[in-house]
């Protein structure tokens, strides 16, 4: 992690800002700018493949440095952001025209220009965020510049679409892809203790809003703030690069109860801590399996005994931070030992237990006291919660990928005995459109090394399993003569058990783009300069194993779409089938009401004869 | 004086009619015309400072118009097929830069590849569609039959008072 921050030049104002490259991406393709002297703040997300994101936004970065300082006392704040931004649009649009490996660049940014310390201006382009945290509430400053975010502020879908929605991470606006660009600057009026947080999508991509408010909400100095940010970002997958700037204007003013808390309380907590520790043992600590391998004495010294300074700690900072910490280490110790959910439940049970007595004992001696000990008690106990349920959550994926990739197996294994017993599965008329075009021609021997070359250098820059998979299908369909049946094994392979929505398909098709993106680009890579014949002949065969591939992907999808549409048929003809009795019902009902009301009279009470005229009696 | 060479995007459209096949078919928006036109329309972008890549909707409002008309996602996804090896062929011939075949393979890559993500897309929409009608329908058999029960024991009273009225 790289960080920067040094004494703000405005008094008042502390800020540090904090980089990482996450636990996924090989290259950190976000920048900042910390600019105390200049009250200049900045997070820069690059994105474009071929290492070319890195490129986009550090040129961003570089060129509003420059503007800002050159022109921060003679332009007016808000008309030099927005010029700022178009110049540095412009300078990443040239650099991408410049050269075929960075077309398509861009980045995104999201800049603040400390003007005071009451005012700020925030401008921004793209999805990078700025929050706004004041008396513990936090808000959203920006809005994310995506197809998704205009299509529901134009209230075009829901935001329960907007979160599963296909296009939900395409840009609407950045820096590059024009030479100018629209920017939204907002003027904010700071009070004493507000904290504002910059960050780049690898931040709240990964982290709830919760725990940013709980993280940002603390009472520790914004470089320990931007340092439990961070590595919150790791601890939900660190996916992306991620940074992150915390601008505090002023130190906040702690409120007393928090004061209480982190005194009176926190001591209260740590002194009545046997009391924690005998309330446990009352309630079964020890016999429970989870501490089956420690003597009675071990088991509550360290598993109680834990828990308790995990939360004496995080009272007395007023984070929860330390008792997360504690919840996740417990729960992924346990169930890497292959235990079951019911043990710990049953001990998060016993702490919540064990918690209540302490607050019990306390409301003894001071009544208010314990009232607020209790408020940041529960708020702990709930976090212990979360994050068991976090880590539960990911075992489930991960459990989730293994039987995806069993039944990939067994699949195969099915369709190769079928193949031996002479009726293969393929034959069968599933995919009719996918079997009827001819196989594909094998790579040429001058250009099998170009592709050979290009998947080696495509497979160490990108790291992700789901892409590898890709990329040695992609780099098989385009070296050999492969039959439809093979490009469909691979479809099939690939697919596995998907769910049929759009969550389930969509990153199938991102990683299939990312993998062919990755061997064009090593494929334009491998002999420098000029595109070759070879080199075309390499694009070639890739590009159509790609279609291949793709195209039956999307065949399985319709295939799967497929009994859903044939069941609906079906209800429709049952219920067309239930109306035509209804209608019939309806008519034989209407006849007999028709003939019992000509019988009977019902002002006089009694059946008239139906030959006579109404009223008459028979 | 020295002629400047018509950008790549033009020179490729020159060719619509042998990638579409319009002389046999005497049309001049016959199956696959979408994707021509999405790669044309990207090769365009390509040397444009106003293009930029990504989400091309107006190939995706295209796919979903002709699936709205009834052609199958096969259909589409064959007339993509078409499209590409017609149109590998023809720049072949027709563009002698090695670096402009590569554009336009590139072009033509990204361009089919997400007409299947499309397909696949429309697809698993209409399979969510599918399930609610088909949710719709079944509450509405449920209706039905309360209606077809209530009307059972309608009928049997009256046809009951008609026998007892002895008529």
């Amino acid at each position: 992690m790289s960080a920067g921050g040094r004494p703000a030049a405005q008094p008042g104002v502390r800020v540090h800002g904090a980089t990482h490259v996450g636990s996924v991406r090989e290259a950190n393709e976000d920048a900042m700018i910390v600019d105390p002297a200049h009250g200049l703040y900045a997070v820069f997300d690059g994105m474009g493949g071929a290492m070319a994101g890195d490129v986009a936004s550090q040129k961003a970065r570089d060129v509003v440095k420059e503007y800002v300082r050159a022109r921060r006392s003679q332009m007016e704040p808000r008309a030099m952001i927005d010029a700022a931004l178009n110049a540095a649009s412009a300078a990443v649009h040239a650099e991408a025209l410049s050269r075929r490996d960075r077309r398509g660049m861009g980045t995104t940014a999201v800049v603040a220009l400390v003007l005071d310390p009451r005012r700020m201006l925030v401008g921004h382009v793209g999805d990078s965020r700025a929050y706004l945290l004041r008396e513990g509430r936090l808000t959203q400053l920006t809005r994310d510049h995506t197809v998704v975010a205009e299509l529901l502020a134009q209230n075009a879908i829901s935001p329960e679409e907007a979160e599963v929605h296909a296009y939900r991470s395409v840009l609407s606006r950045n820096l590059g892809a024009r030479p100018e660009t629209r920017v939204d600057i907002a003027e904010i009026a700071l009070q004493r203790g507000d904290r504002v947080l910059l960050c780049s999508d690898g931040l709240y991509g990964f982290t709830s809003t919760e725990a940013i408010q709980q993280l940002l909400g603390s009472t520790d100095a914004p470089e320990q703030v931007a340092k439990d940010l961070i590595e919150a970002a790791l601890r939900g997958g660190g996916g992306d690069n991620v940074t992150v700037v915390v601008i505090e204007a002023g130190v906040a003013t702690v409120p007393r109860t928090t004061q209480l808390v982190r005194t009176t309380g926190s001591i209260s907590w740590w002194a009545r801590r046997e009391r924690f520790f005998e309330a446990a043992r009352a309630a079964g600590l020890a016999t429970n399996p989870i501490c089956a391998v420690l003597s009675p004495g071990e088991a509550v010294e360290i598993v109680a005994g834990n828990f308790v300074e995990a939360l004496f700690h995080d009272l007395e900072k007023a984070t929860t931070v330390n008792v997360w910490t504690y919840a996740e280490n417990l729960a992924h110790g346990w169930l890497d030992r292959g235990g079951g959910w019911a043990p710990l439940r049953l001990l998060l049970d016993i702490l919540h237990h064990s918690c209540t007595q302490v607050v019990a004992d306390v409301r003894r001696d001071d009544a208010e006291l314990a009232l607020i000990v209790e408020a940041a008690v529960t708020r702990e106990l709930t976090v212990c919660e979360m994050a068991v349920g976090g880590v539960l959550g990911e075992r489930l994926r991960a459990i989730e990928a293994e039987l995806v990739k069993l039944y990939g197996e067994r699949q195969a294994a099915s369709e190769a005995r079928r193949v031996d017993t002479g009726k293969p599965f393929l034959d069968q008329p599933t995919m009719p459109f996918l079997r009827k075009e001819a196989t594909s021609e094998a790579a040429s021997p001058e250009v099998r090394p170009v592709l050979d070359a290009a998947l080696r250098a495509a497979m160490q820059r990108e790291r992700d399993p789901a892409v590898h998979d890709l990329l040695t299908r992609l780099h098989g369909l385009a070296c050999e003569a492969a039959p439809t049946a093979a490009v469909t094994v691979a479809a099939r392979d690939l697919f596995g058990v998907r769910a049929l929505e759009e969550r389930a398909i969509a990153p199938l098709f991102d990683a299939l783009d990312r993998a062919r993106r990755a061997l064009i680009g090593a494929i334009h890579s491998s002999q420098g300069g000029a595109a070759t014949p070879v080199q075309v002949a390499a694009l070639r065969q890739l590009a159509l194993a790609a279609h291949r591939l793709a195209a039956s992907i999307s065949g399985l999808v319709v295939e799967a779409a497929q009994p859903g549409s044939d069941k609906l048929r079906e209800a429709v003809k049952q219920t067309s089938a239930l109306r035509g009795q209804v209608g019939k019902n309806e008519a034989r009902l209407a006849e007999l009401e028709r003939k019992f009301a000509t019988v009977y009279d019902p002002m006089a009470g009694k059946l008239v004869d139906p030959g006579s005229s109404w009223g008459g009696s028979r | 004086m020295t002629r400047t060479p018509a950008p790549l995007a033009d020179r490729v459209d020159v060719l619509r009619d042998e990638v579409l096949d319009t002389a046999e078919r005497g049309d001049r928006d016959p199956p696959g015309a979408e994707i021509f036109e999405a790669i044309v329309r990207q090769l365009a972008a390509l040397g444009d400072s106003a293009g930029h890549g990504g989400l091309d909707l107006t190939l995706h409002d295209a796919l979903a118009r002709r699936l709205a008309w009834g052609d199958t996602e096969e259909v589409l996804l064959g007339d993509a097929d078409r499209v590409f090896e017609r149109l590998v062929k023809a720049c072949a011939r027709g563009l002698r830069d090695p670096e402009e075949q590569a554009a336009v393979l590139e072009t033509a890559s990204d361009v089919l590849t997400a007409a299947a993500r499309i397909v696949a897309l429309a697809a698993v929409g209409r399979a969510g569609r599918d399930r609610s009608a088909r949710l719709r329908e079944e509450m509405a058999q449920r209706r039905l039959r309360d209606a077809l029960h209530e009307q059972a024991q309608t009928l049997a009273r009256l046809e009951q008072e008609v026998k007892e009225s002895g008529l």
